[in-house]
């Protein structure tokens, strides 16, 4: 955005802000939905329309706010109890989320609304309260957007702020001091500040580096309240603080973690504050030493000499009393908007000190330091704190998949109303947190397994009633971590795959030989073979067979595996396995003729010695490995990649098993093993394109690039020609 | 005989425990303190000067503080206090 137009910027938060409503009221509609839902989920659903339109008024989105209103409209019978939300009611609010959605979208494009999409779900939404339609209609026109009070145009008011400003001794101790923060308030306007006395002591009972002063200070500003809480910024955590604003009764929440102090009495009501410059001084000591309380100090003299509190005084502790009003609603979370950008480039920096950090471990073990040398032990440390940042920076850019989840839900609606068969959509796990990008890059591919789920898994209604089940079908959409990996399943309740039908397209586009024997397994690779699909455009939503190919291309692009289950007459689970994140991997660095690989530990399922008794011959150039009375293909590593032909013999090599979802699929022999560590993923598809077995590289500690291999991809390359061990990565020349 | 007891420059927190020290030492008659040599006042040491005004009027002895610097008075003044709150003045027994 590089218009400095303040307008704008209000605008593009204000659909950011219509993106979280919508989340909100697609939330409140599948909680309605569930049957799960009281008074207040429709009041979520009411007000999540109800602010749209007032922020589509504010900005003249004239559709926004047609249709925000008669949505409103409908929703507030349900709300007043005329119009019970059954199941298709539901249904039909759903849709017309869908359509407020788009319609959002349009607006913030400023596109146009084509009126025949909406006009139809807007008639049927006004067809549930028929009666009431005419005269809603005149509201309509009535309606008059309020027009926002934009802060900028003209300075904004004086407002007049009470803090309460008591320091812990950890403030002194920690380089602060008072006195700047109190000039630095000085300077947002008028201060009158009113030191309370009371807790300091005579000289035999104080400790000079306690703290037993605390300040009540009446601010009048025309700063935001921001802006004050900064000048305390550094010192949270280390004082007790209170900020109230004493305007309109509005009485702001206090600093988190701050307990509320009890607010002394604030000066004259009359007078105002700027009339009263001087400090006023509250607490000296009294001149008459025959006082009879002067032999201890007062305990709290502001309170007890103090006027009555002034009635317009705020108090803090009415937040919490306001909160324990309304138990059922969760707070929200404090949460602030971040660039991606900004994020990406401190994922990077952190990707740039991991790299740093093992080059320095790795000059610290050159320089042959003993063990327990301070430099090693800071060093281990280091590590510990390097490895902690990479985790929460890792955290920044983590989401739950809840928003990807309720899109899919749309194409669930949209594809069912497309084909005609009644769907329930289930999602679980909707809070598994996934790496942003992976997030993005997940929403094609499953947008097109869900569509093949609802058109092809699940039965016509009429055949589902046939078979003993419900006519509505169901699909299910899970998230979950398991062991390291995000895995995402999408389940339908159908008849499974048809395999001899299968087995029949496959031989009749040539992809097979005809009358192969085949398992089941391979039978549903098949619907991932390219040239199996019947359309060739991945994105035509009515189209029969999406390309599954290009559903596990972006899958394996993005690090993960696709896998199919199925079972006749019961259904077929689609499930993926990812990568938490595409910046980081745990792998194992090993050496193949002198270069360096890593190979992840995820895809490692043992290391062992290499025996030439265990090994087998099957042909001239394929070896098994015997290994717990069963045996798997055996590929020299070495030979695989081109580095190298055969070596006679391979004594005093490692082999590596390698699986893939706990399914041991091949070993890879390799020279020797040098350690296990964690490596910052560098892409190479930018520059080189994708090489087979190869899924990225990385830079070592001693600053050697280092490539990361995709072991399950390379024994899939090598299982597809069986009988064939030829060099995947072989020099053409 | 009032003793006269010159403050430091600088009144910060590793200024604020010889400060009590030399205070607490002073105690028991009446004292001058001069204080036109500050240039910086911190919270620590505030708390002494007041504690010990607190403690010169528990002791009914006078505390005089004496030409303040320009920079004493202007950070007192940020504190919510004047050089009179630093001063006790009982009625010398």
């Amino acid at each position: 955005m590089t218009t400095p137009d303040p307008m704008a910027e209000i605008r593009a938060s204000f659909f950011v802000e219509c993106e979280e409503l919508m989340e909100a009221l697609q939330d409140g509609l599948t909680m309605l939905d569930g049957g799960d839902a009281d008074d207040e989920t429709v009041n979520i659903c009411f007000r999540a329309v109800h602010s749209m339109k007032g922020g589509a008024g504010a900005f003249g989105l004239d559709d926004l706010v047609r249709f925000s209103h008669r949505y409103e409209t409908v929703l507030d019978e349900v709300r007043a109890g005329r119009l019970e939300p059954g199941h298709d009611v539901v249904l039909l609010f759903m849709r017309a989320a869908d359509i407020l959605s788009d319609i959002v979208h349009y607006s913030r494009d400023g596109l146009p609304v084509d009126p025949d999409k909406v006009e139809p779900t807007l008639r049927e939404l006004e067809a549930l309260i028929s009666d009431e339609a005419e005269e809603e209609e005149a509201e309509v026109t009535d309606f008059q957007p309020m027009t926002l009070a934009l802060p900028f145009g003209g300075p904004p008011a004086d407002r007049v702020v009470r803090i309460r400003f008591a320091p812990e001794p950890d403030l002194f101790t920690s380089g602060n001091e008072p006195v700047h923060l109190l000039r630095a308030l000085a300077a947002l306007g008028e201060m009158q500040i009113t030191p309370d006395l009371s807790e300091v002591p005579t000289l035999d009972a104080l400790d000079p580096e306690a703290a037993c002063l605390a300040w009540e200070i009446v601010l009048t500003t025309n700063r935001d309240r921001a802006e004050i809480e900064e000048t305390f910024e550094f010192v949270e955590g280390l004082c007790k603080l209170s900020i109230c604003e004493e305007q309109s009764g509005l009485s702001l929440p206090c600093l988190p973690g701050l307990p509320p102090l009890a607010m002394p009495p604030a000066p004259d009501a009359g007078v105002s504050p700027s009339a009263e410059v001087r400090p006023r001084l509250t607490l000296t000591a009294p001149p008459d030493c025959s006082d009879p309380e002067e032999g201890t100090p007062p305990p709290d003299t502001a309170k007890t000499h103090a006027p009555q509190p002034a009635p317009a005084t705020p108090i803090a502790v009415e937040s919490p009393v306001a909160t324990a009003a309304r138990p059922a609603t969760t707070p929200p979370k404090a949460t602030v908007r971040v660039d991606l950008d900004r994020i990406e480039r401190l994922v990077n920096l952190v990707g740039e000190l991991v790299i740093n950090q093992a080059m320095l471990s790795q000059s610290v073990a050159q320089a042959g330091l003993p063990t327990n040398s301070p430099v090693v032990q800071g060093l281990e440390d280091f590590m510990q704190l390097t490895r902690d940042i990479q985790d929460s920076v890792m955290m920044i850019r983590a989401q739950p998949v809840k928003s990807l989840f309720q899109r899919l839900a749309r194409i669930v609606r949209d594809t069912s109303a497309a084909v005609g068969k009644p769907v329930r959509f289930v999602t679980r796990g909707e809070a598994t947190e996934v790496d942003k990008t992976v997030i993005e890059r997940l929403a094609d591919p499953l947008t097109h397994m869900i569509r093949n789920a609802v058109d092809h898994g699940l039965e016509r209604p009429e055949a589902r009633l046939a078979a003993g089940k419900p006519s509505e079908g169901c699909i299910t959409l899970s998230a979950a971590h398991r062991s390291g990996r995000v895995v995402i399943e999408v389940m339908d309740d159908g008849g499974g795959i048809d395999r001899p039908r299968v087995q029949a397209i496959a031989e009749e586009r040539g992809l097979i030989d005809p009358g192969q024997a085949m398992t089941d397994a391979e039978i549903d690779a098949l619907l991932f073979m390219p040239g199996f699909s019947t359309v060739k455009q991945v994105s035509n939503l009515s189209g029969r067979g999406v390309g599954m190919d290009v559903v596990r291309k972006s899958i394996q692009d993005l690090g993960g595996r696709v896998s199919i289950s199925s079972s006749p007459g019961k259904g077929t689970c689609f499930s993926i396995s990812l990568p938490l994140t595409l910046a980081v991997l745990d792998g194992m660095v090993v050496d193949v003729a002198g270069e360096a690989l890593v190979v992840p530990i995820g895809a490692i399922a043992e290391t062992m010695a290499y025996r030439e008794q265990d090994i087998r011959s099957v042909g001239p150039r394929t070896r098994v490995l015997h290994i717990r009375d069963s045996f798997v293909p055996l590929l020299d590593l070495g030979v695989e990649l081109g580095f190298r032909p055969a070596k006679e013999s391979n004594a005093g090599s490692v082999v590596l098993l390698v699986a893939n979802e706990g399914e041991t699929l091949g070993a890879l022999i390799v020279d020797a093993i040098h350690e296990q560590r964690q490596v910052v993923i560098k892409g190479l598809q930018q520059g080189y394109g994708n090489a087979p077995g190869i899924a990225a590289a990385t830079i070592l500690g001693d600053g050697q690039v280092a490539l990361i291999l995709d072991p399950v991809d390379m024994m899939a390359k090598a299982g597809t020609r069986p009988g064939q061990t030829q060099p995947a990565l072989a020099p053409t020349g | 005989m009032t003793a006269v007891y010159a403050l430091p420059a600088r009144l910060d927190l590793p200024a604020a425990t010889p400060l009590a020290g030399e205070l607490r030492s002073l105690r028991g008659a009446p004292l001058s303190v001069s204080a036109d040599a500050v240039t910086h006042l911190g919270t620590p040491c505030l708390q002494v000067l007041l504690s010990a005004q607190r403690s010169w009027q528990a002791d009914g002895h006078r505390l005089t503080l004496e030409t303040p610097s320009p920079e004493m008075d202007e950070q007192l003044a940020l504190f919510g206090l004047s050089t009179a709150d630093l001063e006790a003045l009982p009625e010398e027994r």
